[in-house]
């Protein structure tokens, strides 16, 4: 290897300057016609890619040794190919080094093309010359072989063109470091200049300094041993050279001019992005006035984010840790200099870091905190979302949280202190964040995981430091800066205050994107705690079901998470319409997985191009925050079998009706047509079993079935749970019976031997009876003495029924007739119908208003499609507090739907379904029926009364 | 109220929730109504007295009830400095307000003020050289009359600072002020009058943040209840207002105590049934978050179908309206006083469970039902026959068995048929006429 070979010979002087000049050259490059800075660096790239291999681990080392081996090897095969003029393998070998090139260029990480890569080019290039020149010999040639020439001709014509510069300066001048030199000893003199001009005013400065630089003199000198120069890298040796050995000279100005180097060349190509990070490292140390330091260590921060380039891949976690001591050592600074503001507003002036400490007035600093957090917290993010949730690594990983939480708890208190509070709202999301997905045991142990690591030693960030020994081999820093911010975070013992207290300071100061993900965190929290009525009452008097069609869509998996969470809240509580409502949307389209980001959803219909499932890919949650799929699988199939069992028993004859979860229908369709049915398996397997007993009314059965699924056990409070779901089997047990054998195989029921049957105790049962009395689901009544029920036959013909169906269809002609009209002429319709029943003028003014949605449904349904679905429509006829908005709410089947990702305009089909409710139903007993015959049924004392 | 709250050994009794959301003055009469009933000792309702007294410049009131609290005659010192400072401060404030208060005494120059705002304010500036300093100093000593609890003053006060104020905020507080003064006066029509205007003023203003106005909307109801339940058509207004979308939505988010006002107008009320219905739904929701023996009674009647709780429940509803200052307003009738509310009260609630009792029994045992209404048999027959003869009830008495039977009357098919289509013509009819209005409209235009 030519590169490695020369390099070995330099002297240490020497390999500084030339890299000083490197850099330099770099500043002015951008005005330098490309040809000279690419030559002199052509050679340079060769140098410091040995030398990288030093500052680097030597793991890489060895692989890059391999690289360069293996393109030597091809060398030496095209030499022997070319020896025997065999074109064939010449062009393989020419296709292989191309390939090795790639590689190399990928390990160094430099643009720079090697030495050994151009001089196989031109030997190439004369090779090709010479047998295109002799033509003789090419006509003596296989054809196989001409062929490969022409071909490698072409090939080889497009290929110098990208090395053109190279190649010519190549081959005018294989000896270029000679040259070089020379170069590099003009730029020498010039700094040497440069230095002393500015000794002067340093040493008067300074002079009080002189005993301190004596010390740092001595001990630079036995720094300089010989064991040490080895680990020494090239950029830190050159730094010493200029800062270390007489600290005293170093001014603001040099720091900040090299400050300006280094930083200029960042995002070029051929500069390492690990060592950029090193070398603004080392001036941080040298910075002169805390202003400075801060203006360096934001450059840090930065740098450090640029070492990972790929936007899929995430930051290695050690750079991360450091990244995060870094931001905790600006904290310090901004504390102990309340002074210096930071601001990324205005650029501030070019001197404005020369104040001193000492400086009273406020000095300005370009950075923006949040927005590093931010990054620091996508970076955590996604190295959850990369390491594999199943090893050791993740979990080690989880443990920095605390780190994050503590920095996020610093920056806020900073932004509170200097009174951007907008910033803070926002750092205070990325804490809610954190916690809002964690139970109380979990959030626990986080608590205590962080106090015991406070208390053990000073943690990780000691090891994070001990990691590198450059870290303490430096001069000692200039500006010295106490750890005065807290490094360890402090957690009340109740989540539940921490989340209060961030998203109270969100509400009041947040944007709206901001207030919108913490409402959705609180809400997800609260359902978490088990509160399941305060965080539906935030999620409805939120709007945020109105909204979230139109929001991000990293916003739109917040909420399907937090839907699915308030589901389950409910379910806990008891409640299984409220759950049913909550889960069915997401279950609707099978693509649980999709919607809730855990996981990808193999769909058989479209297919995703590579761009899609590359998004998708990237919003996945990492596994800590995922909710048990299959927990939320059984929670929604039983709600869905409470309720559906009954339903199909008491609409047997007309299976159009009404249709509570279309999943649940379907699988219960496909576990009937099969002939032989195994014992069940998995989660669906087991509702549906449970489901057939239940048909039968066999409640015991079903109970047993249901708590056979292994899943329930990570509910939280199971046992209560179970008690739950044992009464609420025994009612709807009861209910399928009734609506099943009561009024076709009784004439009259006991109490005593009904409740006796499903065990439920007597007034449980006379309640529920009453209300299906009541409701009109059942045609009966009590004979109070004789405690019995006793049924009524009111079963129409078919005649009847048809003739209801007529002016059903009639009845929804004539409202369609009145939209029509309404519409064309408009406003005249409230006059029009003034003669009508309020009920009708309902409809009418629904029409005209589709955000009134529910008045539809409230005013004019008043049938059993409204009493029975849930909890949101009396709130929801209540409407909005201050819009009419909430009545997306019912429309979006009490429950609020779930939102699909990247599919945002989705038709609202709340809207037709809305209609459904209160015209298309052409049943022999519509809505409009069972309201009339239950007024006309009820018993009505008012008669007499005005 | 903080005392009041710490003594509240009564569990229904919500003078300690409703508090915060009124003003200092109107909590007076509550305890004053507590003081009554004796719930609490005599003591404790004193100290919380002063404690409300302390903030508001009543101070010769807060002496005397210092007097009778400790049974001394020496008053505090800090209440003898306040009263002087107060008394300074009254002075200060009337010399300031003095010209536009000599003007507006004035009925000759009053006659002078138009209803033009704007020219009002030139006029009093051009001619008595009243400018805006004046207009506010008005309104601070309204204020302060307010304070010391002279509420006639203020109340005079506020309405002419009203007509002269420019600026919206302050003509706001100053319809709260008007409105609390006409309460505290108790003139119920007037109160209610300012009551709309200040329903109307919080529905169209635009808040600054969804949360005031709700808070607004929670404070109006509150105060809107002193009115309520003492004028004669209260009954009717409560219902229309909290039954509103918006308000029942500020109910419910913020002071889900004031369902039990709202369900007792509802029961109470006869003539508001189809609101009823939507009520029990929001009972339903509600029932969890907040526990009132009325909302258990409706909720009992209505939602569980549980008549031996509601039963218990109204025993519990009694109770509940005599100690509660709103429901419990006694009227006094020669020698003994009654409370007509719970009377009235009690009959509704019997019928609603009478009602829905019949509406899902075939027959129905007489000691039962006696039992279910708290009566006993005789009346309860007695009862029951006179529904049935004003043609409530369609039921029988056999008395051989004691029972009575309903009547089972399940409605034509042909009936509901006729029903439906009954109205299909006359819709068919109304939408040609109006078709043809707008066709011959058409041309003309």
């Amino acid at each position: 290897m030519a590169s490695r070979f020369w390099t070995q010979g330099d002297s240490d002087s020497e390999e500084e300057e030339s890299d000083y000049e490197d850099i330099d050259e770099n500043v002015v490059g951008a005005s330098e016609s490309t040809t000279t800075a690419a030559g002199s660096r052509y050679l340079q790239g060769n140098a410091s890619d040995s030398d990288d291999s030093d500052t680097q681990k030597r793991v890489v080392r060895s692989a890059k040794d391999k690289r360069f081996e293996e393109m030597s090897a091809t060398v030496e095969q095209m030499k022997n190919a070319m020896k025997i003029n065999d074109w064939v393998s010449l062009q393989e070998s020419f296709d292989k080094i191309n390939k090795q090139l790639e590689k190399v260029m990928r390990i160094t990480e430099a643009d720079k093309v090697p030495t050994l890569y151009i001089k196989a080019l031109v030997m190439l290039e004369d090779f090709l010359s010479q047998a295109l020149a002799n033509k003789d010999a090419k006509k003596k040639m296989s054809s196989s072989n001409a062929k490969a020439l022409n071909s490698m001709k072409q090939k080889l014509k497009k290929n110098n063109k990208q090395y053109e510069d190279l190649i010519s300066k190549y081959k005018e001048n294989p000896e270029i470091e000679d040259e070089d030199y020379e170069d590099e000893e003009v730029e020498e003199d010039e700094d040497s200049d440069l230095e002393f001009e500015e000794d002067p005013s340093n040493i008067a400065a300074g002079s009080g300094s002189e005993e301190q630089s004596d010390e740092d003199d001595t001990r630079s000198a036995d720094e300089q041993g010989a064991d040490w120069q080895k680990k020494m890298s090239k950029k830190d040796k050159l730094m010493d050279k200029e800062f270390k050995k007489d600290p005293s000279e170093i001014t603001w100005d040099i720091v900040n001019k090299k400050l300006k180097e280094i930083v200029s060349a960042r995002g070029k190509k051929g500069t390492g992005r690990v060592e950029l990070v090193e070398q603004l490292n080392f001036l941080t140390r040298v910075a002169k006035t805390p202003a400075q330091k801060l203006e360096i260590l934001f450059c840090v921060v930065s740098a450090q984010f640029d070492i990972n380039p790929s936007l899929s891949g995430h930051m290695p976690i050690n750079v991360w840790k450091k990244c995060v001591e870094n931001m905790l050592v600006i904290l310090d600074i901004l504390n102990q200099y309340p002074n210096i503001v930071v601001d990324d507003v205005v650029e501030p002036d070019e001197n404005e870091t020369q104040k001193g400490a000492d400086y009273k007035g406020t000095i300005r600093v370009w950075g923006n905190l949040v927005a590093f957090l931010e990054r620091i917290d996508v970076e955590f993010f996604k190295s959850l979302q990369c390491i594999d949730p199943h090893t050791r690594e993740f979990v080690e990983r989880l443990r920095d949280e605390p780190l994050f939480l503590v920095l996020a708890q610093n920056i806020q208190d900073y932004l509170e202190r200097s009174g951007n509070l907008k910033a803070a709202a926002k750092v205070s999301l990325k804490r809610v964040e954190l916690i809002y997905y964690k139970p109380q045991e979990v959030y626990d142990a986080v608590r205590k995981w962080a106090e015991q690591r406070g208390e053990g030693n000073d943690g990780e960030f000691e090891a994070v430091e001990s990691k590198g020994p450059e870290e303490r081999r430096g001069p000692a820093p200039f500006v010295v800066v106490p750890e005065l911010v807290p490094r360890k975070p402090t957690f009340p013992e109740n989540s539940r205050v921490l989340m209060d207290a961030l998203v109270s300071l969100i509400y009041k100061y947040g944007d709206e994107r901001t207030k919108a993900r913490a409402m959705l965190c609180d809400i997800y929290h609260h359902a978490l705690m088990d509160e399941f009525s305060t965080s539906r009452d935030l999620l409805l008097m939120s709007h945020l079901q109105d909204t979230i069609q139109i929001m991000d869509v990293s916003t739109q998996i917040l909420y399907n998470r937090a839907m699915a969470q308030l589901g389950l809240s409910a379910f806990r509580n008891g409640l299984t319409a409220e759950a049913h409502s909550c889960l069915s949307e997401l279950y609707s389209a099978g693509r649980v997985r999709e919607l809730l980001a855990q996981g990808v959803s193999q769909s058989r219909y479209h297919e995703k191009t590579p761009e899609q499932e590359r998004l998708e890919r990237r919003r996945q949650m990492p596994y800590h925050m995922h909710i048990n799929l299959e927990l939320l699988e059984a929670v929604h199939l039983t709600c869905a079998m409470l309720l559906e069992v009954p339903n199909m028993a008491a609409n047997a004859v007309d299976s159009r009706r009404r249709v509570i979860s279309k999943t649940f229908r379907r699988f219960f369709e496909i576990s009937e047509r099969q002939i032989l049915t195994g014992p069940p398996e998995n989660v669906r397997d087991h509702v549906m079993a449970a489901s057939r007993a239940l048909t039968r009314g066999d409640y015991h059965k079903a109970f047993d079935i249901v708590t056979a699924i292994q899943v329930w056990k990570l509910l939280k409070n199971w046992e209560n749970v179970s008690q739950m779901l044992r009464d609420k089997m025994k009612e709807e047990a009861l209910r399928t019976y009734l609506f099943t054998y009561g009024s076709s195989s009784y004439t009259s029921l006991s109490l005593d031997q009904l409740s006796k049957m499903f065990d439920i105790p007597e007034s449980r049962t006379h309640s529920l009876v009453s209300k299906m009395m009541i409701t009109e689901e059942l045609h009966a009544s009590w004979d109070q003495p004789s405690r019995c029920i006793v049924f009524h036959d009111v079963e129409l013909t078919r005649l009847q029924a048809l003739s209801f169906q007529l002016t059903d269809k009639l009845s929804i002609l004539a409202d369609s007739n009145e939209r029509a009209v309404d519409s064309k002429i408009g406003g005249g319709g409230g006059g029009g119908l003034d003669g009508l029943p309020l009920r009708r003028r309902d409809g009418a003014d629904n029409n005209s208003n589709s955000a009134a949605l529910t008045s539809a449904a409230a005013a004019g349904g008043g049938g059993r499609w409204q009493e029975k679905t849930s909890y949101g429509q009396a709130r929801q006829s209540g409407g909005g507090s201050t819009t009419t908005g909430r009545s997306g709410y019912y429309a979006n089947a009490g429950g609020g739907r779930p939102v699909t990702p990247g599919q945002i305009s989705r038709d609202r089909n709340g809207q037709t379904r809305g209609g459904a409710g209160s015209y298309g139903r052409p049943s022999y007993q519509s809505v409009s029926s069972t309201k009339m015959d239950s007024s006309a049924r009820m018993v009505s004392l008012n008669r007499g009364i005005r | 109220m903080a005392a009041a709250a710490a003594a509240a050994a009564s569990k229904y009794d919500l003078t300690s929730t409703m508090a915060p959301n009124l003003d200092r003055h109107l909590v007076f009469p509550l305890l004053e109504f507590l003081q009554e009933r004796g719930l609490y000792p005599e003591e404790e309702l004193f100290k919380a007295k002063i404690e409300l007294l302390n903030k508001t410049n009543m101070v010769d009131y807060a002496m005397d009830i210092h007097k009778s609290l400790y049974h001394t005659d020496d008053v505090p010192q800090e209440m003898v400095e306040r009263r002087v400072e107060v008394v300074a401060r009254l002075k200060a404030l009337e010399e300031s307000a003095a010209p536009l208060v000599a003007f507006l005494q004035n009925p000759s120059a009053v006659q002078e003020l138009r209803a033009d705002k704007q020219y009002n304010l030139q006029m009093l500036n051009d001619r008595y050289q009243i400018g805006p300093d004046q207009i506010e100093a008005l309104y601070q000593y309204a204020k302060f009359q307010f304070e010391c609890g002279n509420y006639s003053g203020a109340a005079d006060y506020l309405y002419q600072y009203r007509a002269l104020c420019t600026n919206s905020e302050r003509s706001l507080s100053a319809l709260w002020g008007k409105l609390a003064a006409e309460i505290l006066m108790q003139n119920w029509d007037v109160a209610l009058e300012e009551l709309n205007r200040l329903k109307e003023m919080i529905d169209s203003k635009n808040f600054s943040s969804p949360l005031n106005q709700v808070q607004s909307r929670v404070w109006l109801m509150h105060w809107s209840l002193f009115i309520f339940f003492n004028h004669d058509n209260g009954r009717t207004q409560i219902i229309d207002l909290f039954n509103q979308d918006k308000y029942l939505n500020a109910i419910q988010t913020n002071g889900p105590h004031l369902l039990r006002y709202l369900a007792t107008a509802f029961v109470v009320n006869k003539r508001r049934r189809p609101q009823f219905k939507e009520f029990i739904k929001v009972i339903q929701q509600e029932q969890h978050s907040f526990k009132d023996p009325i909302i258990e009674f409706l909720a009992c009647v209505y939602v569980n179908y549980d008549f031996d709780g509601a039963q218990n429940k109204m025993k519990e509803c009694e109770e509940v309206i005599i100690n509660d200052p709103f429901l419990g307003k006694r009227v006094e009738e020669g020698n003994y006083s009654t409370v007509p509310l719970r009377d009235e009260f009690l009959e509704n609630a019997r019928l609603f469970i009478f009602e829905t009792y019949c509406r899902i029994h075939q027959r129905i045992d007489m000691e039962v039902l006696a039992e279910k209404l708290n009566l006993n048999y005789d009346e309860a027959e007695r009862w029951i026959v006179n529904l049935i003869r004003t043609s409530k009830l369609d039921a029988k008495i056999d008395s051989n068995s004691r029972t009575v039977i309903m009547e089972m009357t399940y409605p034509n098919v042909y009936e509901q048929l006729i029903d439906h289509s009954k109205t299909l013509s006359q819709r068919t009819y109304k939408l040609v006429s109006q078709l043809l209005e707008y066709a011959e409209a058409q041309p003309a235009r």
